[in-house]
């Protein structure tokens, strides 16, 4: 979501994917005569913002002081009082973590739920993407109009039924269940985003991998998986952030030996003041895979939300 | 959702899972079993909550069935709910052999839903003899036995800060009405908060009326409320919560004041007694040790307990506990039952500690320590007067649910207790709801 | 955030979409004429995309709707009655009207906070920084920042820092007593007082001496300055005189209302002498022990205040997590994670706006508020619709921020239909009615359904 991140457009080969969403860059855009009453008011705004930015980062350092800081001391004074007290920081809360076999299995669960889920949604949504725009069949519009629909059903219309099925499947809380369910609520999304992207592609393209005779894996694999690096890197960024920071899947699906962290730390949250250790260093942990991934890859992250929009 | 009282960790603690059953259950192979080995090659599986410690002794207490007969247990843990553990189990048609359940209410459940086995044989036989009616009844659907409460937890206490009382000289109530009167007036005066409540966490203002329903309208009245026999409007309803009103009341005698104790969770209520020693009392049940020792007090020394007083004739004893049933019919189930309801293996249990037995015949001298012993000589004493916690016996949905029907009722009365006649038609209602 | 459609200003333009069966353009794929691929190979394609479809979205819709028509245990059939408690169950209708302040207010607060920062933003050098820092909640879990808000609400201003800026504010205006915990011994004739402090009840004349013994504090929490405590000291006969001390002896025992050798005096406690008509003839501090005494006073009868001010009890801040501000406090964290989507969005949608059309308003004289009123917000009307409608359809779902901030006590209060459904089903094991408020969600959404399909077909036509 940086102007920098926007002036890197994509080669001109490529399509081009959604627009930088930032993109403005908000340069001399006023006449003269205003400019004069804005500079009176700019120092205002930035101080304004400021204050904002601030009001959006302290609480998150919040939890991170916090969770270098023993129960006791937590107990016993705000964490801001640290600041003054540097010496009295502590990594004892993390090495507890990682003592802790539930935490730890727990956040290996949530990396074997959220990469295989990641990995099929991608695979079976860009299949059915290009079906959708680009072969030729009778129904077609009629079958993506009904994904556009599926886009906003809420979760909670199959948590009974699935959860019935699983239990006669004899997968009911197994990491293959939570796997599934959320390859099945988020392929709508995938696949409209993914459809969208690939219609795009400059016609010619298609026409003559298929005149030269290729077969449509093929072409698949070698034209439109290419071309649309962009919209997959999005959808792959977006839907492994999403499955990470799941709760409500792993809380009807995931039995305790099978838990994501979110779910293990939720149940801690029970009793918050004494387990304030383990939930402020735990979700600290669970925020820094997304955190990295968000800064690493914010470009594409930001036009999956934008995506999003209108689930 | 009662079960996380049990851990002072929480889920995070449990389900220790997969390593420590694989250690713990490694043996019992060897064709050298000494005692015969009858249930040779037999394989069984148990499904408790407990975690760390607690399934350690578990584990170690199984060893010996194993060795006796030559079977082989394997423990499942089952997260912090039981419940939803066991259903899609029992769906799917693979429940374990024998199961820990956290509330009779549960045992109903399945009883009616054919997923138990009723006991018979050695584990029938152990039940009548080792164990009160009053506990028979409590294992029992319709006169037919399922289960043995195996494992129990003291919630008549109170625990107390001895340095705060030493402060404000004064000992260790008797009656209520001491407690009340004398001791947490005594000790407000000398600057000290006589209680820290757990208002948050439901299920400790459920145990806190039990207690004083208990003792001040007797057993035959606890068990017609908890059968819903006398509705919640009934007046020793009302009078139960007038008289908890005499604390919940005075927002001088709460950390934090009324807003405090409903917003305090347990165990941070422990904590705000032995850790910040910002009050000098408080109460729960025995497993307060586990938090007030992580709070950095030495049980016994400055973290001691009274019994909770009486505020009718007797002193209340309510106890809750973990129920085993036997869920298949396979062989050696209802050995391994027999073998745990046993004076024997619950002594073994009792020696290894953070363990409380309501077995008749496990001596108080089983114990390794003077705090247990005495926990125990107290459920004996009591004998057909000891009752099982009544928010685990009625329907979960009323009695062991946040937001819900006791739990909700009682922290609405505990943060405006100025009409208990309204409370006791909100518990009302609830109880109907819920029915 | 899991679905969806392209940002409505890529939505023309971007993915220059093919038409959901509409006119073939140009541009127009698909239509791969003789070299197209047979249709079983589309459906090769399609196979495992249909099967998910129908096995975790349409199945379930059609079972819900079925399962709620029977009873808790799935064995009887009740028609309507899961609908019917759904609306006269108080639970349910505490979460009903939950979710309906959540979605009056949640979306407008957002997209109101999205467009000022996105306004705001466009006039300074930092704009990339101060958007990264307001998106960054977007990516991580409702769980942290749950946890997150947790630690802002705690009620106590020792921790919570919410509640610390507050009544560090307070504080400054209205300071706290030094003893906000003492109040008179019992049977000692102090009554309540004006403003919260206390009056001795016997009249005192010069040349008096009075006792005002006080509890309710703990000896640790006395000043340094605290000594034993000494009886009043003599008063001539222009003067009234006193002790007030903290009338409990460490480790109990004393004489109630007496002074005890190991009692001790209550060091700067502000008394008044007041005479009959209300007005204040004198005052003093105690001192160390406690001992006080009103110099030069004219004959008559007064009464000795304890003003109160000595006790003015801290503010306690506000209880934030209480049954009354816990919906507001939530909605506050939902700000806090969503605006920098609503940010976003109309920030693009800002910078889209053609730049012709504000210099013309400008050059026409209009003000920089009118030119925002009259022509930036009209034509970003079609993006705040976008983003008012993505934020309406999430916040009738919001599951864990409630679920995760809401203490025990008060998740009554704070219910919503998502976690009410969750409670219901899994905790209540009452799939009956769960299903029931599933499918109650799932129509609630259907106009957001019908816009999206709508919206979707316009861009593609």
């Amino acid at each position: 979501m940086s102007d920098d991140a926007a002036a890197t457009a994509p080669p001109d080969a490529r399509p081009d994917p959604p627009p930088e969403p930032d993109g403005g860059e908000g340069a001399p855009r006023r006449s003269a005569a205003s400019r004069a009453a804005a500079l009176l008011g700019s120092g205002a705004v930035q101080v304004l913002l400021v204050l904002i930015a601030l009001f959006w980062l302290v609480p998150t350092l919040g939890l991170f002081v916090s969770s270098l800081r023993t129960p006791a001391d937590n107990a016993a004074s705000g964490w801001w009082t640290a600041l003054a007290r540097p010496a009295e920081l502590t990594l004892a809360n993390y090495a507890g973590l990682l003592d802790n076999p539930v935490f730890v299995g727990s956040f290996w669960n949530t990396v074997l739920i959220t990469v295989p889920s990641t990995l099929l949604i991608v695979v079976i949504a860009s299949l059915a993407g290009y079906a959708l725009a680009w072969m030729e069949f009778p129904g077609r519009d009629w079958l993506f109009l009904g994904v556009v629909a599926l886009l906003v059903v809420p979760i909670q219309v199959a948590l009974v039924p699935i959860a019935q099925l699983y239990g006669g499947a004899g997968i009911y809380g197994s990491i293959v269940g939570v796997v599934l369910f959320h390859v099945g609520f988020g392929l709508p999304f995938a696949i409209f985003l993914l459809r969208n992207f690939f219609a795009a592609i400059p016609r010619d393209l298609l026409e003559a991998a298929r005149m030269d005779g290729g077969k449509e894996l093929t072409i698949f694999r070698r034209v439109i998986l290419p071309l649309g690096g962009p919209a997959i890197a999005s959808l792959t960024i977006f839907q492994f952030l999403w499955v990470w920071n799941d709760l409500l899947v792993a809380l009807v699906f995931a039995d305790a030996a099978n838990q994501p962290m979110t779910k293990a730390l939720q149940a801690e949250m029970r009793q918050f003041g004494a387990n304030i250790d383990v939930i402020s260093s735990g979700a600290f942990i669970s925020m820094v895979v997304p955190l990295v991934v968000f800064f690493a890859f914010q470009r594409y992250f930001v036009q999956g939300v934008m995506a999003g929009a209108v689930k | 959702m009662t079960e996380h009282r049990w851990s002072a960790r929480g889920g995070v603690a449990l389900a220790a899972a997969g390593a420590l059953v694989a250690a713990g259950c490694a043996p019992g192979d060897g064709g050298g079993a000494p005692g015969g080995g009858d249930l040779q090659g037999v394989q069984l599986k148990v499904a408790a909550k407990w975690t760390g410690v607690e399934q350690e002794n578990f584990v170690e207490v199984l060893s010996a069935f194993e060795e006796e007969t030559g079977a082989t247990v394997e423990y499942e843990p089952t997260g912090e709910d039981t419940g939803a553990y066991l259903g899609p189990k029992i769906e799917a048609g693979e429940p374990p052999d024998v199961a820990l359940l956290p509330q009779p209410g549960l045992l109903e459940e399945y009883a009616a839903q054919d997923a138990l086995v009723p006991l018979s044989g050695d584990a029938a036989s152990a039940l009548e003899s080792n164990y009160t009616d009053y506990w028979r009844d409590l294992g029992s659907v319709d006169g037919e036995p399922y289960g043995i409460l195996l494992k129990a937890a003291h919630k008549s206490i109170v625990w107390y800060r001895p340095d705060a009382f030493d402060a404000a000289g004064v000992q260790p109530p008797q009656t209520w009405d001491d407690m009340v009167g004398t001791t947490a007036s005594t000790l407000s005066d000398a600057g000290e908060t006589p209680f820290a409540m757990c208002g948050a966490s439901g299920w400790t203002l459920t145990d806190w009326f039990e207690n004083v329903y208990l003792s001040q309208a007797g057993p035959e009245n606890y068990d017609r409320l908890t059968a819903h026999e006398i509705p919640w409007t009934d007046e020793s309803v009302v009078q139960a919560l007038e008289t908890l009103g005499e604390v919940w009341g005075e927002p001088d005698y709460m950390v934090g004041g009324t807003s405090g104790a409903v917003q305090t969770d347990f165990p941070t209520c422990v904590t705000q007694v032995y850790g910040q020693q910002e009050a000098a009392m408080v109460y729960e049940a025995d497993f307060v040790a586990a938090s007030a020792t992580e709070a950095g007090a030495t049980v016994g020394e400055d973290a001691r307990a009274f019994p909770f007083p009486s505020v009718g004739e007797a002193a209340p004893v309510v106890v809750g506990g973990d129920i085993a049933v036997a869920m298949s019919e396979n062989e050696g189930t209802q050995e391994l039952l027999a073998y745990l309801a046993s004076p024997e293996a619950q002594s073994t249990w009792a020696g290894l500690g953070g363990y409380l037995s309501a077995n008749s015949q496990v001596q108080p001298d089983a114990y390794d320590d003077d705090f247990t012993r005495q926990l125990a000589q107290t459920v004996l004493d009591a004998g057909e007067d000891v009752r099982y916690d009544m928010s685990d016996q009625v329907p979960s949905r009323f009695g062991a649910t946040e937001g819900r029907g006791m739990w909700a009722a009682l922290q609405d009365f505990l943060r405006d207790p100025g009409d208990p006649e309204a409370a006791a038609q909100e518990l009302e209602d609830a109880a109907q709801e819920a029915s | 955030m899991a679905e969806t459609s392209q940002p409505p200003e890529a939505g023309g333009a971007a993915p220059g979409g093919p038409a959901a069966g509409e006119e073939p353009g140009p541009q127009e794929p698909g239509r791969a004429g003789a070299l197209g691929p047979p249709g079983w190979l589309a459906l090769a394609f399609l196979l495992p995309a249909l099967l998910f479809l129908g096995a975790y979205m349409l199945y379930p819709i059609g079972f819900s709707v079925y399962r709620s028509l029977w009873d808790a245990s799935g064995t009887t059939f009740v028609g309507l009655e899961n609908y019917l408690r759904m609306f006269t169950n108080p639970p349910t209708f505490v979460a009903l009207r939950n979710n309906v302040v959540w979605v009056v207010v949640a979306p407008i607060a957002v997209t109101v906070a999205g467009l000022i920062f996105a306004v705001l933003t466009e006039r300074i050098r930092w704009a990339t920084a101060f958007k990264l820092v307001v998106f960054m909640p977007m990516a991580v879990s409702f769980l942290a920042s749950g946890v997150i808000f947790r630690l802002v609400y705690e009620q106590d201003p020792e921790r919570g820092l919410a509640n610390a800026v507050i009544t560090t504010v307070q504080d400054t205006v209205a300071p706290a007593g030094a003893y906000p915990d003492a109040r008179p011994r019992e049977g000692a004739g102090l009554a309540e007082g004006p403003e919260g402090g206390y009056r001795l009840e016997a009249e005192a004349a010069p040349g008096e001496g009075v006792a005002l013994p006080l509890v309710g504090v703990a000896a640790d929490d006395l000043p340094a300055s605290a000594g034993p405590a000494s009886g009043p000291p003599d008063a001539g006969p222009e003067a009234v005189t006193g002790t007030v001390w903290l009338d409990f002896t460490p480790g109990g025992g004393g004489e109630e209302g007496a002074i005890d050798p190991e009692e001790r005096g209550l060091p700067g406690v502000q008394v008044r002498l007041v005479e009959a008509d209300g007005s204040t003839a004198a005052t003093a501090r105690a001192g160390g022990d406690g001992s006080f005494a009103f110099e030069g006073v004219e004959p008559g009868a007064y009464s000795v205040v304890l003003d109160g001010r000595n006790f003015a009890e801290p503010y306690r801040g506000v209880t934030w997590l209480g049954p009354t501000l816990v919906t507001p406090a939530i909605i506050g964290a939902y700000l806090w994670v969503w605006a920098g989507f609503a940010m976003v969005l109309i920030a693009a949608g800002l910078a889209a706006i053609p730049r012709e059309a504000l210099e013309a308003a400008r050059v026409d004289g209009a003000t920089e508020w009118q030119v925002f009123r009259r022509v930036t917000v009209p034509l970003l009307s079609p993006v705040l619709m976008v983003v008012f409608v993505t934020l309406m359809i999430y916040v009738l779902k919001i599951f864990d921020l409630v679920f995760v901030i809401a203490p025990g006590s008060v998740q009554a209060d704070a219910n919503v239909l998502a976690v009410e459904m969750w409670r219901v089903a899994f905790g209540a094991n009452d799939q009956g009615l769960g299903s029931a408020l599933a499918v109650f969600l799932l129509v609630l959404v259907v106009p957001a359904m019908v816009f999206q399909i709508r919206r979707f077909r316009r861009e593609n036509s």
